[in-house]
């Protein structure tokens, strides 16, 4: 299917998509009134603008036949409210509820039960009355939202509409755990969709610039004349011996990644993330990161126990904790444990954030000392307190320096070169970022109930509309979306 | 919308993506100001003497001036905070009809699949107690689940990706001991009715108290109660809806003939999710002052009776699903084989007896299977 999906400046069409030319042209859309124009025209220019947005893959022909005049909505019950009346005071007197008589200005005397509960009661009613009709017009696509391409969209895995049906067509989706390749396959409430995290990384991430496609060729040239090599060079022993097979095991299990050399590739990141991405990182940080890097080399160097290297996180963190004699565990043994074990279970999901920024400050753990953000970036800090160590192996460093933030960006700097490393093979560019403006299209509608660490959703139920809200994501206001809805009830 | 306290300190300084954009502020300052020097450059001084069509049109240097100019502060996102064009929780300018809403944090979807699991919490109590629908709360079990086996397996996963979405949109973090619980979204949502859309001109007389349950009769074109039955049901409102949603369906009352038998609309009260909670603030009405001890200890009663009410219901699905299947799994097979009966009857042919779901060739009933056109997309997938 040819993608016909532009996104043009001239007369622009809003699309499905992250795009920063869609971006500019929904930040121009306005939600106007065209009384010069006939009822048809309006009707006609509306349905052309939703639909080149709603299902722009999906035919005409195939729309009309999905389309409902029966829009969805619900209304948000308070339970309080239904505990106190059973529905004869809104319908008593003339049908409508009795006119309340203006409220007396003193305080009932037994009243302050009463009045505690009408206060708690009247706050959802304030919120959920009013003016706020139920936007019923803005369900009008709500049908197509079903669809398993579109839903994939919604979820945020693919960075538009078409990009997502080119994973289902291309058999990267799986509903309920079962490959699907229609694209129009029609969610049920509860079906589970996925989409494989390699993709969905590449869909978001952002792309990789000049130097880094360059880097990925001169890796897979490389890759491609060692193996070539190794062929040849087993081929030869092929010929000449026997018993090479022990000899192809020993090859083969020869490059079990030593612990220096795991230290090594660790700086090689770094290094990498600084050549790479110079435009994107500002001079402060490549500083911070330089410091980071000597840091860790330094401490690192020093250690005896050569396994920490290739052991999990938490033991590389607690042998940089023991070489630097850091008296903040003797300090308050217990809490840095519960608290490092504590921070390794859900490290993941913890949201970066930058220390330049004051927000960080406030919502600093209470144990931390506040030191840590005043003066100069953490990690001068840190190093220094690493340089002391080195130099002075036998004195004790100044743990006052080291604050409980200082360890826990040092570890969590170890945690993301894990997570999210330099690999040239990966079709973005690494470490993963989001791509450039995803952020204003950022929003998962309330229908869908997405896991983003193994880029699984559940469709939970059809979208609906409430007092005030309507659940399908369009970009068009009621303006035009209710000549678009007029002109598929055919009444035209 | 709730806000955004970030709560941990996280830091970015020392590896690039974390958050996105390297300092956004600093960025969109430099921006800002050479912006207007930049487009101005682009501008060709005059008119070249080239017979090829300028690479860039008005509307496209327009656009490239927005961008660097405006919708500078829309490349990246600050950590924590939404980034949209309208610097509110709605991402599209002309819709104010629709408002990003927030998702679960991890820590909250952790928890919750911790409370279903291994607490053995039923998922209406967690429904309640985090103001999470429960159709979520059963699709955060069965995703945080999935999320586990993954990880056993050793699978990739998309940290960063999940950690940059949680940084972009609003977040429901999890509620700490100290702070109330703060609502995840309306979990009592009525469906509205398709038999409630019209306006009913309907005069009662004015002693009479009319009700919930007898405007879904009057919505459902059913006969007025008589006064002693309507008594009866008003006297235990609490006992009289438990009954309703507690007993079979096929109690319902109906009204209509053949084709146009319909059920009589139920009272809101037995329509929302959690009627339960009616009970409860009902209680809480009468007796939340004086005997507050013996109002929580009612609610823990009434929600373990609808557990066990729940689980009896879906043991007893089971076992009728059970009765009509045969499974055979033969020696040595990953397969197992389930029969079932096929039902020609008049609830699978209809009344017309042209009905799709029944089976088989029927007279009259042409099979269009084999036709151009026909749409063979599969319409659900069995987990």
């Amino acid at each position: 299917m040819r993608n016909r999906a532009t996104t043009p400046l001239k007369q622009p069409k809003i699309r499905q998509s992250w795009s920063k030319y869609n971006l500019y042209n929904l930040s121009r859309l306005k939600d106007n009134y065209r009384p010069s124009a006939t009822f048809f025209q309006q009707k006609w220019k509306s349905k052309a603008a939703a639909r080149a947005y709603h299902g722009e893959q999906v035919s005409e022909k195939q729309w009309t036949r999905m389309f409902s005049p029966r829009l969805r909505s619900v209304v948000p019950m308070a339970p309080s409210n239904l505990a106190r009346d059973d529905g004869s005071a809104m319908s008593a007197g003339r049908g409508s509820g009795l006119t309340k008589a203006p409220k007396p200005e003193e305080q009932p005397e037994f009243g302050e039960f009463d009045e505690e509960e009408e206060a708690a009661a009247s706050k959802p009613t304030e919120k959920f009355e009013g003016d706020r009709k139920t936007p019923y017009v803005q369900m009008t696509f709500a049908p197509l939202e079903r669809r398993l391409d579109t839903a994939i969209f919604r979820a945020m895995f693919a960075s538009s509409a078409r990009q997502a049906r080119q994973f289902v067509v291309h058999g990267a989706v799986k509903v309920n755990g079962k490959p699907m390749r229609y694209p129009g396959y029609l969610l049920n409430p509860g079906d589970m969709f996925q989409v494989e995290p390699e993709r969905v990384m590449y869909a978001t991430g952002a792309p990789k610039d000049k130097v880094e496609r360059r880097q990925t060729r001169v890796a897979r040239k490389k890759a491609a004349e060692e193996a070539k090599k190794a062929e040849e060079a087993a081929e030869e022993a092929a010929a000449e011996e026997a018993s090479t097979p022990e000899e192809a095991t020993k090859e083969e299990s020869a490059p079990i990644e030593a612990p220096r050399e795991t230290l090594k590739a660790l700086m090689a990141q770094a290094k990498a993330i600084m050549n790479s991405s110079k435009d994107v990182l500002p001079a402060k940080r490549k500083q911070d990161l330089r410091g980071f890097q000597k840091a860790v080399r330094r401490v690192l160097s020093r250690s005896g126990n050569s396994t920490v290297l290739t052991a999990n996180l938490e033991e590389q963190f607690s042998e940089l904790t023991t070489l630097l004699k850091a008296k903040r565990v003797e300090k308050k043994p217990v809490k840095a444990k519960e608290e490092t074990e504590k921070q390794e279970g859900g490290e993941e999901k913890q949201k970066a954030e930058k220390t330049e920024e004051s927000a960080t400050e406030k919502s600093e753990s209470k144990d931390a000392t506040p030191k840590a953000g005043e003066n100069g970036p953490i990690t001068t800090k840190l190093s220094e307190a690493f340089r002391q160590a080195i130099q002075n192996p036998e004195k004790d460093v100044d743990t006052s320096e080291l604050s409980d933030d200082e360890f826990e960006v040092l570890r969590r700097a170890l945690v993301q070169m894990r997570d999210n490393p330099v690999d040239s093979t990966k079709p973005y560019a690494t470490p993963w970022r989001p791509r450039d403006y995803m952020s204003a299209f950022a929003t998962i509608p309330r229908y869908l109930e997405v896991n983003h660490n193994i880029c699984a959703a559940v469709y939970l139920r059809h979208p609906v509309a409430r007092p005030g809200f309507a659940e399908v994501p369009t970009p068009f206001g009621v303006r035009t979306n209710t000549p678009a809805f007029l002109w598929y009830l055919r009444r035209r | 919308m709730a806000q955004r306290i970030p709560n941990h300190l996280v830091s970015n300084t020392l590896l690039p993506y974390l958050s996105s954009s390297p300092s956004p502020s600093l960025f969109r300052l430099t921006t800002a100001c050479t912006s207007s020097s930049l487009a101005d450059a682009s501008r060709p001084a005059s008119r070249s003497f080239s017979t090829t069509r300028p690479s860039q049109t008005m509307l496209r240097r327009e656009m490239i001036r927005w961008l660097r100019g405006k919708g500078s502060e829309l490349k990246h996102h600050i950590p924590g905070e939404t980034n949209y064009i309208t610097h509110t929780n709605k991402p599209f300018p002309a819709n104010s009809n629709y408002r990003s809403d927030p998702i679960l944090s991890e820590d909250l979807r952790n928890e919750i699949h911790n409370q279903v699991t291994v607490q053995n919490k039923s998922v209406r109590a967690v429904s309640v107690h985090y103001g999470v629908d429960m159709r979520r709360v059963a699709a955060v079990v069965r995703l945080v689940e999935l999320e586990n086996q993954m990880k056993e397996q050793g699978k990739s996963l998309a940290l960063p990706y999940a950690r940059a979405i949680h940084e972009m949109v609003p977040v429901t973090p999890l509620p700490s001991e100290e702070e109330g619980r703060r609502a995840h979204e309306t979990i009592n949502d009525l469906p509205v009715h398709r038999l409630t859309d019209p306006q009913i001109f309907y005069p009662v007389s004015e002693s009479r108290q009319f009700n919930r349950i007898d405007a879904g009769r009057v919505f459902s074109a059913a006969p007025a109660m008589a006064n002693r039955h309507a008594e009866q049901l008003q006297a235990n409102p609490d006992e009289t809806i438990r009954k309703i949603t507690q007993e079979s369906p096929a109690k319902i009352e109906k009204v209509g003939k053949g084709d146009g038998e319909h059920q009589v609309l139920l009272p809101a009260d037995a329509r929302i999710p959690h009627p339960h909670m009616i009970t409860h603030e009902r209680n809480r009405l009468t007796i939340g002052k004086t005997e507050p001890g013996e109002v929580r200890q009612k609610y823990r009663a009434r929600l373990e009776q609808e557990t066990a009410v729940e689980l009896q219901r879906k043991e007893r699905a089971q076992q009728r699903l059970d009765m009509k299947t045969q499974k055979v799994q033969p020696e040595n097979s990953r397969f197992e084989f389930r029969f079932t009966d096929v039902v020609v009857s008049r609830e699978t042919t209809g009344l017309t007896g042209r009905g799709h779901m029944a089976p088989g060739r029927r007279y009259g009933v042409p099979s269009y299977d084999r036709k151009k056109g026909q749409v063979k997309i599969p319409t659900r997938v069995l987990v």
